[in-house]
């Protein structure tokens, strides 16, 4: 602490003064790391080797939450099931279409602006109310898709009252609201020189080629940043799970995703230890997973370093 | 590598680029057609008596219209909607205050201010970005009920008061761009610092500043946890909460329901039309997410 | 969703139909249940009765809340008159309007979150058992008040029901009314098939009975037109099959939990065959399909999410279980037929004697209120004076033993003649006798959303009958432990 301190001592009383001006004003920050980061996650950590129910003092129980998650917990499985589910299926599906999407509203044609607003109009409804407008959209026996998918004399399956089809619904639903990935995408695109694209024309390459050539390797960074944060988020989903099943994940536990877990350990039987262990756990798996795809990163997404050199 | 020789015509546009123009144009239709349905089903479900949200044939268009659940989802005892929105405004507006305050000062004091540790201080708050919001909200309520603050705004508004990663991040990339001429005149002119922000920078990031407030309170518009964690009163209610209540209320009234999905929707929708290019540009620029 | 069973996520279907039942009646009345910002502010009275002839405030007068999870404005509104009573005997006293579930979500997380804010009212109506309220420290002991009330004495509960309010020796909760479960026949489906339709020929084992339901059921292709008895309770509304299960258990000799060792049976050899006996019976009548019997109608004695009318009230559902405030409750919608009775639930292959289920309305006064001495007067009144007004609103069997036996509901009366309605109503006081203790867990919630978990699996085929209960069993067991040992 003394090293740190001795800059302090030698700097000029201007300098001084700039640095108390910037602990002025960070300090909110620096509040806020402190009782809403830093204290938050060694309690969470504390309170997950305790039983702690809000209305009585904790009790500190050792490894017990921990045990329970592996061992005695049958909604475990389920839930982790279904929030890599709905990861594995939404991200990579949704990454991929805003990816077209934003190719499609890439194009040059007169009113273009008024697509990409259009697109974007979805992203606006806050996620209750999309929910709700899509238990209308997928209800089994006359909802509208279920009357179109009907009209062609096909199957129709119940949706979110089936638990085979209630978590493609959810990912369906999570399509919907592409519209802002798709203008990061649409952003990332722009800043592709075009001298590059039509120097790679006049090399002949075919749109597939130029796609895979050019497009692609110069949005890497952009489909990382997608990527990252549409995992962390996906295993965090709530609002939707919770609007179509309820905390106990209907039907059969086929929507209860891990966040409704939490939730429901923590609000409903008021399990605080219980629930503060499994948001331990989900840290450590979204920590784990968000470093792996850092490191994969290194393989495939295209540094601007070696384009210079 | 050999070099093709692509036939290049600059002029008076072809018959053929006339056919792909069109065909982009279909394209661009037919997608938007499918994004934009479910709105649209929302809205003509809204207008719709209960009875013919699920009529077979489909439906297209309400006939009789029904303005009436509009009025009902008004007057409902249940779903007192104008108590609602006036807890959602208020809920978003004082966010957005908070936020847009202390993320400009202290993106600001990132950016601009050179003071030991700020370094450190920022590869934390870089870090902060990725941590779940799910291993801090046990804690942060614990800290609130004991604080006796459950079931009042205040868990939900005062944090924002001390910044968020996110915008703390936007905001420095943003100082970082503008010129340090002025300030540098300003300070040789013996202003100090919070002058400077106040009266130089902040005039000069204020695009920054509207798409930052724009997407506060769009967010929080959305926020749904936040409120079912914290609130317990029925009347104190967001729109987002009093919605899902008003569902788990009345599940047989989808016309009614639909109208309350518009209603809630609707605030939102009048804000994007004035706002229109702040949220455009503000997701190109910034990388923002919904 | 859509084709899914509200109950289940608000999980009392019955008590979610008195609120569908509430909303589709009039919208003044309504007026009375709505939610205010102020749970201590004065009682307004619903605009129809408009008899403002409210007496000046007291400056001492003392303000008690009362909550209830929920129900229609004809249950709101019975306890705005039981307070009104109540206010005229105790002028100091000014009972605040009963907030109907003011969060309209689940009722007992926001409870417990009030609880945990400080924020508790005086007084409450809970659906699930005070004891595991009790053994997370939500409420308040009441014995020694229940020993100077004037009602509330130990000895005026029978001891099994009253047992679901005790934890650690101490007790929690008034059980104001037991209901209690027996099954409802359709007469009229019995005799159009020539088969005896009094009480005593109802069949008294399981075997007779599922041979009975054949005879009623009838498939379209896959639209089940019309059923017997469905096994075991509501098809998809799993919640109160696991409520229900505790007697189908005892009937067939076991138990779920044992409340006297602390020790759950969930995966007895019994209840295994029970739950395999419902597959049997499934595959037999139902095609085993829960998706293809759920869609095909409501089977659940109530108006559904859906709007669908109820197909026991339909004429196409010869028998189901239910309880006593079923009675009044099937009224609530077009009967198609009109002669019905209740009778005992058959004995299975291992069990004995019949037995029977109850579930109360338990009154309670939350930890952190600060006028317990009056709040609990208020549910001592309510418990024998005011249950009469309460039953005429919305009849539900009385626990206190000093009120008057002669409650019979009066829809019934007016339905079926005084005679049968007595007949019917002694034959619910009787099945008290027989009912198998089923509230008593302190780990009750929990319990309830492991076992509705299992029999969700069980009949969607995602588990066997041996998994499913063996996993419910564990956890339950393990939680049980924590709990008693913390």
């Amino acid at each position: 602490m003394l090293a740190r301190n001795l800059p302090w001592l030698t700097m000029s009383k201007l300098k001084r003064r700039e640095a108390v001006a910037g602990y002025v004003f960070i300090l909110p920050w620096l509040i806020s790391l402190l009782v809403f980061t830093l204290y938050p996650i060694i309690t969470t950590l504390y309170l997950s080797f305790t039983n702690y129910t809000v209305v009585q003092p904790p009790v500190w129980v050792g490894l017990e939450n921990y045990q329970t998650i592996f061992f005695n917990d049958p909604s475990i499985k389920p839930s982790v099931y279904n929030s890599v589910y709905y990861t594995l299926l939404s991200v990579p599906v949704g990454l991929i279409l805003s990816l077209l999407l934003a190719l499609v509203l890439n194009m040059r044609a007169t009113g273009i602006g008024v697509y990409r607003t259009l697109f974007y109009l979805p992203s606006l409804v806050p996620p209750v109310a999309a929910t709700i407008v899509f238990t209308v959209l997928f209800e089994a026996r006359s909802g509208l898709i279920n009357s179109f998918i009907r009209s062609f004399g096909l199957p129709a399956p119940a949706w979110f009252a089936d638990p085979n089809w209630s978590k493609p619904g959810l990912v369906i639903m999570s399509l919907w609201g592409i519209g802002a990935q798709t203008l990061i995408f649409l952003a990332g695109l722009q800043d592709i020189p075009k001298s590059l694209l039509e120097a790679a024309e006049i090399d002949g390459a075919n749109g597939a080629q130029k796609l895979w050539y050019i497009t692609l390797p110069l949005l890497s960074n952009v489909i990382l940043f997608n990527l990252v944060m549409n995992v962390i988020g996906s295993f965090q989903v709530f609002t939707q799970a919770v609007v179509i099943g309820g905390t106990t994940g209907n039907p059969m536990e086929s929507t209860l995703m891990f966040m409704v877990h939490i939730y429901r350990n923590a609000f409903r039987y008021f399990k605080m230890g219980y629930a503060s262990a499994l948001s331990v756990l989900l840290f450590v798996v979204v920590m784990v997973v968000t470093l792996l795809i850092f490191r994969s990163a290194r393989l495939w997404v295209f540094a601007e370093k070696d384009e210079n050199a | 590598m050999q070099i093709n020789e692509v036939p290049y015509s600059d002029n008076s546009p072809s018959l053929s680029k006339q056919i792909a123009s069109v065909a982009r144009h279909l394209i661009l239709i037919g997608v938007t057609l499918l994004f934009l349905l479910p709105f649209y089903w929302m809205i003509i479900s809204a207008l719709k008596p209960n009875e013919m949200v699920f009529s077979d044939p489909v439906q297209w268009f309400p006939n009789p219209i029904r303005w009436e659940n509009f009025a009902e989802a008004f007057n409902y005892p249940g779903f007192p909607f104008l108590r609602f929105l006036w807890n959602s405004t208020f809920y978003s507006t004082l966010v957005t205050v908070g936020t847009v305050i202390s993320c400009a000062a202290v993106g600001y004091g990132f950016a601009s201010l050179r003071f030991p540790g700020r370094n450190f201080l920022f590869t934390l708050t870089v870090a902060n970005l990725m941590i779940p919001g799910v291993v801090t909200f046990i804690p942060i309520f614990l800290l609130f009920k004991s604080l006796g603050m459950l079931g009042s705004y205040t868990p939900l508004i005062l944090p924002s008061f001390f910044g968020n990663a996110f915008f703390i991040f936007m905001m420095r990339q943003f100082f970082l761009t503008m010129p340090s001429e002025l300030a540098d005149a300003a300070r040789v002119d013996g202003a100090n610092e919070f002058v400077i922000f106040w009266r130089v920078m902040l005039p000069l990031v204020q695009p920054a500043l509207i798409v930052m407030a724009v997407f506060t309170f769009l967010w929080t518009w959305h926020d749904f946890f936040g409120p079912l964690v914290y609130l317990n009163d029925q009347s104190s209610y967001p729109l987002s909460l009093g919605l899902f209540a008003f569902r788990n209320r009345r599940t047989t009234e989808w016309g009614l329901l639909m109208a309350g999905a518009t209603l809630t929707t609707l605030p939102l929708m009048v804000l994007f039309f004035f706002a229109q290019r702040y949220f455009i540009e503000g997701i190109k620029v910034t990388g923002l997410k919904v | 969703m859509a084709s899914y069973p509200q109950s289940r996520r608000n999980p009392v279907s019955r008590r979610n139909f008195l609120r569908l039942a509430g909303m589709a009646g009039g919208g003044a009345l309504l007026a009375s249940c709505a939610p205010k910002a102020t749970p201590t502010q004065k009682p307004t009275e619903p605009a129809v009765e408009a008899a403002p002839t409210e007496p000046p405030p007291a400056q001492e007068k003392l303000s008690l809340s009362f909550w209830t999870p929920g129900g229609s404005d004809v249950f709101c509104k019975g306890f705005g008159t039981i307070a009104e009573e109540y206010e005229k005997l105790t002028p100091n006293i000014d009972i605040g309007e009963a907030q109907c579930n003011p969060s309209g979500e689940n009722f007992n997380e926001m409870l417990m979150a009030n609880i945990a804010a400080a924020t508790p009212p005086d007084t409450t109506i809970i659906w699930t058992s005070p004891a595991a309220f009790a053994a997370r420290g939500a409420l308040e002991a009441l014995d020694d008040l229940m020993a100077v009330s004037k009602y509330s004495q130990l000895e005026n509960w029978p001891a099994g029901v009253l047992a679901s309010c005790q934890y650690r020796g101490k007790t929690y909760g008034l059980p104001a009314t037991a209901g209690t479960y027996a099954i409802f026949y359709n007469q009229e489906m019995f005799e159009a098939k020539g088969i005896p339709s009094d009480r005593e020929s109802f069949p008294k084992t399981w075997d007779e009975m599922r041979r009975l339901s054949k005879e009623f059921v009838k498939w379209d292709g896959d639209v089940l037109q019309s059923a017997g008895y469905i096994p075991w309770g509501i098809p998809g509304d799993t919640f109160s099959s696991a409520v229900e299960f505790a007697f189908w258990s005892a009937v067939n000799g076991s138990q779920l939990f044992d409340a006297k060792n602390l020790k759950y049976t969930i995966d007895s050899e019994q209840n295994i065959y029970t739950m395999q006996y419902a597959l049997d019976w499934w595959d037999e009548q139902y095609k085993g399909d829960l998706t293809k019997v759920r869609t095909s109608a409501n089977w659940g004695g109530y108006s559904d999410g859906e709007g669908r009318p109820p197909a026991f009230q339909e004429n196409k559902l010869a028998m189901q279980t239910n309880g006593y405030w079923f009675t009044t409750d099937m009224y609530a919608v077009e009967m198609k037929f009109e002669r019905w009775d209740v009778a005992s639930v058959p004995v299975g292959p291992n069990g004995k004697k019949t037995a029977s289920g109850y579930w109360p309305n338990w009154l309670v006064i939350p930890k952190g209120t600060k006028h317990v001495t009056e709040a609990f007067a208020y549910l001592d009144y309510m418990t024998v004076d005011g249950i009469k007004i309460w039953y005429n609103n919305i009849p539900d069997l009385p626990a206190n033993k000093k009120t008057d036996p002669n409650l019979v509901p009066k829809t019934v009366v007016e339905k079926r003649g005084q005679e049968l309605a007595a007949s019917i109503n002694t034959f619910f006081h009787q099945q008290l006798d027989v009912a198998t203790p089923m509230w008593d867990s302190p780990v009750q919630d929990f319990f309830l959303d492991q076992l509705s978990r299992a029999i969700e699996q069980i009949l969607g085929r995602a588990a066997s009958p041996k998994d499913a209960l063996g996993e419910a069993q564990k956890a339950c067991q393990a939680e049980l432990d924590k709990v008693l040992s913390s």
